[in-house]
């Protein structure tokens, strides 16, 4: 099966004035203290805890408040503090995951910090089936500012 | 594009869109509260987001939503992460 790339893939980079180990554990165990949780999560407003099994094959999940545990992604590749690979299913009706690789590596006085979002093909050709496309991007874009602002 | 979506009018300039399919900016302006001007300004910046496709229909514009719901989500956190990750250094920065 080959996999086309017609989506290109979200490429972000970023230099942050600190040491490629601190940077990798405030990305990964440190998460909840930059993450926007009141918005972005599967319980928003009421995350206790985001836990990251650091292990390939591990999971990312939310805790929340009254203790229910949502699944955020699962590890696919792990090398602190190098960087990582999780397959995330960025809204919980999504069809199939995406991938985000997440890359450390020194440079000047820190770090630099790549990442690239990519896959998005998996959710369209899924999601070709159904008449609409992927409707749940509307739904998850829009629902998300509805709460916000509306 | 998260810009595009921070307004109400315009959420809602959304959802009518969403609801009847295409519409001119004329049959718009008669379902919100708020002028024809103000409707097509509105129509504009949604657009310019590629949230919103304008089509010519004779001397008529037509808009609809943008029906590719995942171009829409990937351009959504394409604005997501630019945002998340000035977070993240300023979180990192300050546990050095």
């Amino acid at each position: 099966m080959s996999e086309t790339m017609t989506v290109a893939p979200v490429v972000k980079s970023v230099h942050v004035r600190c040491g490629v180990a601190n940077a990798f554990e405030v990305f990964t165990r440190g998460i909840g203290s930059w993450w926007p949780l009141d918005e972005l999560a599967l319980t928003p407003g009421e995350v206790k805890e985001v836990v990251w099994e650091e292990r390939e094959g591990g999971e990312v999940y939310e805790i929340s408040n009254s203790g229910e545990r949502s699944h955020w992604a699962t590890v696919l590749e792990w090398d602190p503090p190098a960087g990582f690979t999780i397959a995330w299913k960025v809204d919980p009706d999504a069809v199939a995951a995406t991938e985000v690789e997440v890359r450390f590596t020194p440079e000047g006085d820190g770090t630099q910090v790549v990442l690239e979002h990519r896959h998005w093909d998996r959710l369209g050709e899924r999601a070709a089936e159904t008449r609409n496309g992927y409707d749940g991007g509307w739904e998850m874009v829009l629902g998300r500012y509805v709460d916000k602002v509306g | 594009m998260l810009d595009a979506l921070g307004d109400a009018t315009r959420r809602r300039v959304l959802e009518l869109l969403r609801e009847s399919g295409s519409a001119p900016v004329g049959a718009i302006a008669e379902a919100m509260p708020v002028s024809r001007p103000a409707v097509s300004q509105h129509l504009k910046v949604l657009e310019g987001a590629g949230l919103v496709t304008c089509t010519k229909r004779g001397t008529r514009h037509l808009y609809a939503v943008q029906p590719d719901g995942l171009a829409v989500l990937r351009l959504w956190l394409d604005g997501f992460w630019d945002e998340a990750l000035i977070r993240f250094k300023a979180a990192a920065e300050g546990s050095a």
